[in-house]
């Protein structure tokens, strides 16, 4: 038994161990790094709770590295991204550098932070993805991760922007901006509710009220100021207390995950769901969760987009392949086929203007799905995310105030 | 009522009692939506199963890696459990309070207070990600279940039977082989369905230690009920159940020392 074990332990270190180093891998050519990666595995741990973005992972993008690198890619299905960070942080602890669980990791905000803070990306080179040329790095909103500067420590994968979605069987005419939701909800007792913070998806509403308080967004950008906190704070919360009683169930509860509001919803509960991603609309409807009524709508007043990442962990043995599955990523061909309606309908991290002619006609050629906005219809009232300090702090605040 | 028409009416009240659970669960691996206030589903689908059961989900070679698991478990456990069991049932020794203590200790400690410790050894000594690591890590829920039934079943069986079968000639395994494991067996069956149940369920430990590479059923089930995927959680759930109900099944006979329990009371 345990000599078993210890030949396990030896082959898996052995085959493992090439290319952890990734200073030597900044100091290659593309082709040099392509050359160490085939063969490899990658071990890419990722939210697994849809089927078809699954798929399109299995399918799609392991058939192509398959083919094209003879690169194994491993998808690790994962709940929550903040475990993965914590699993990375003890292994470093632990004193594992070189021979890591994790190869790529589906990221953004709060984890990516934790992630750059804590030295646990390798950072510094991305420059070598031929495919980081259709990156449009001058936009703030890609270089900068809710506010946190990227630095080359991770690659865009997708963009997203906030989104609600109702179903116009039961409200024809959804509110055009926040105020307009604001009294849609006291006129409508028991037809609204939000996921209580920390989750994801009920903080980022949060966010939308607080720069509605605030009067816009422009106030709030750049470091956390606890005087302008205060002051939008006090707003924020007497908003939120005010409409509580008009909430689900009095908001004597809320719901603790998007995932309880999207129930909600689809059994006609609650009037009105969100989402970072409209895509999902399209998706929940194609599963049948949603009724075939159901649209979705963003804010005149703007809704909050960012981008979400890949990020390889400092201490990943596989460096190499998954630098090559990153550049696979982000070229036109799989950004083009994961936003076809069909597949996925998520918006390309990519400029499509610096894509070969057939890609920018494909994406030119994509319907979106009937019950997921145009990104760009969503696009024309945008509202830039937070830094990272302010998002605690509001949560914090959301906590004491208004969820005690 | 006849005591058989009662023995009837309460297999049918457990049976049933057991079963309604997962009628929603069936239902909805079958629905393409369900949603409040349809009693039944208004369109039905194959495509939860189809994903389920198609080779990009991973579900059916999940399957096998927590059957290989909870089967390696049990084994080792069988392996550990039948001397300790032995030992605490039918030897007096100094301490052995405390080393039943001990053995007990992981059944009413809390799983989450083990991981953390556990996690930072494994780590150090390479068996995170593995599937042997999750194996050992299995153990430690497992163990007292198995120790503990054994220490039963030894300190009913006479101890005479082994001496007399060893002074008629017996070699120390023919004893074993023909005398204790016979006398043995439906206990060792009962805590060997118990240490596969276990293993079997487990989530936080497999989930920790197999650092998310040792994808066993529970982690996948929790991950699609996690994002509200009702079909496919319920599509996976009934896959899940299959393989306890089937060792249930198996071992049934071996437990109660007699057929099918439920065949019997359905006699007429």
């Amino acid at each position: 038994m345990f000599r078993s074990l210890a030949a396990l332990l030896l082959l898996s270190t052995a085959a493992l161990a090439d290319t952890a180093d990734g200073d030597a891998l900044k100091a290659m050519t593309w082709d040099e790094v392509v050359e160490q990666a085939r063969g490899g595995t990658v071990n890419w741990f990722m939210w697994g709770g849809a089927d078809n973005i699954n798929s399109y992972v299995s399918d799609y993008v392991a058939g192509r590295l398959k083919a094209d690198y003879d690169i194994t890619l491993n998808r690790v299905p994962i709940t929550d991204a903040a475990e993965i960070v914590n699993l990375i942080l003890s292994e470093k602890e632990a004193g594992v550098t070189d021979a890591g669980t994790v190869d790529l990791i589906w990221i953004n905000g709060e984890n990516f932070r934790s992630m750059k803070q804590g030295d646990l990306a390798f950072c510094g080179y991305t420059g070598l993805l031929p495919n980081d040329a259709l990156v449009n790095w001058d936009n703030p909103a890609i270089a900068n991760d809710f506010g946190v500067p990227v630095d080359g420590c991770e690659v865009p994968w997708n963009t997203v922007q906030f989104a609600f979605a109702h179903d116009t069987a039961a409200v024809a005419e959804p509110p055009a901006d926040m105020a307009g939701l604001i009294a849609w909800i006291k006129a409508n007792p028991g037809r609204f509710t939000y996921p209580a913070p920390p989750d994801f998806t009920g903080s980022a509403f949060l966010r939308h009220v607080f720069i509605h308080a605030a009067g816009g967004p422009d106030s709030l950008l750049g470091p956390f100021d606890q005087a302008k906190f205060d002051k939008t704070a006090a707003k924020t919360w007497a908003i939120l207390n005010e409409i509580e009683p008009f909430l689900w169930r009095e908001g004597a509860t809320y719901p603790t995950t998007v995932t309880q509001l999207n129930e909600l919803f689809a059994n006609g509960e609650v009037a009105f769901t969100f989402n970072y991603d409209p895509a999902q609309f399209g998706l929940a409807v194609d599963a049948g969760t949603y009724a075939e009524t159901t649209r979705s709508f963003g804010l005149a007043d703007g809704t909050i987009g960012n981008t979400n990442y890949t990020l390889i962990p400092f201490n990943s043995p596989n460096k190499a392949a998954a630098m090559v599955v990153q550049n696979l990523l982000l070229s036109g061909e799989a950004q083009l086929e994961k936003a076809k309606t069909e597949v996925w309908g998520a918006a390309p991290a990519i400029e499509i203007g610096r894509t070969t002619p057939e890609v920018q006609d494909g994406f030119a050629a994509i319907k979106t799905h009937p019950s997921v906005i145009p990104a760009a219809e969503l696009a024309k009232a945008a509202l830039p995310e937070l830094q990272a300090d302010w998002l605690t702090a509001i949560e914090k605040g959301w906590a004491e105030n208004v969820g005690n | 009522m006849r005591p058989d028409r009662l023995r009837l009416l309460a297999a049918l009240a457990l049976a049933s009692f057991l079963i309604l659970p997962l009628l929603p669960l069936a239902i909805w691996s079958f629905a393409h939506g369900w949603r409040f206030p349809d009693l039944l589903p208004q369109v039905w689908s194959l495509k939860a199963w189809s994903y389920a059961l198609g080779p990009r989900s991973g579900v059916l070679q999940s399957l096998g890696v927590t059957t290989g698991i909870a089967l390696a478990t049990t084994i080792l456990a069988a392996l550990v459990g039948i001397p300790a069991g032995r030992a605490l049932g039918q030897y007096r020794f100094r301490g052995k309070g405390l080393v039943t203590l001990l053995l007990l200790a992981p059944a009413f400690l809390p799983g989450i207070a083990v991981v953390f410790g556990l996690h930072g050894i494994f780590l150090r000594l390479g068996l995170v990600g593995t599937v042997p690591g999750v194996i050992l890590a299995h153990l430690i829920p497992v163990l007292p279940y198995m120790v503990l039934v054994m220490a039963a079943v030894f300190s009913r069986l006479d101890p005479d039977f082994e001496a007399q079968a060893r002074c008629l000639g017996a070699t120390a395994w023919q004893t074993f082989r023909n005398v204790t494991l016979p006398a043995i067996l439906p206990g060792l069956m009962t805590a060997a369905l118990f240490a596969f149940l276990v293993s079997w369920s487990q989530y936080l430990l497999t989930l920790a230690i197999g650092g998310g590479r040792v994808q066993t059923l529970p982690l996948l089930l929790f991950g699609f009920s996690s994002a509200g995927r009702n079909d496919i959680t319920g599509a996976i759930a009934l896959l899940y159940i299959l393989p306890g109900l089937l060792v249930i099944l198996l071992t049934a006979r071996q437990i109660t020392g007699r057929g099918a329990a439920l065949a019997i009371g359905l006699r007429p």
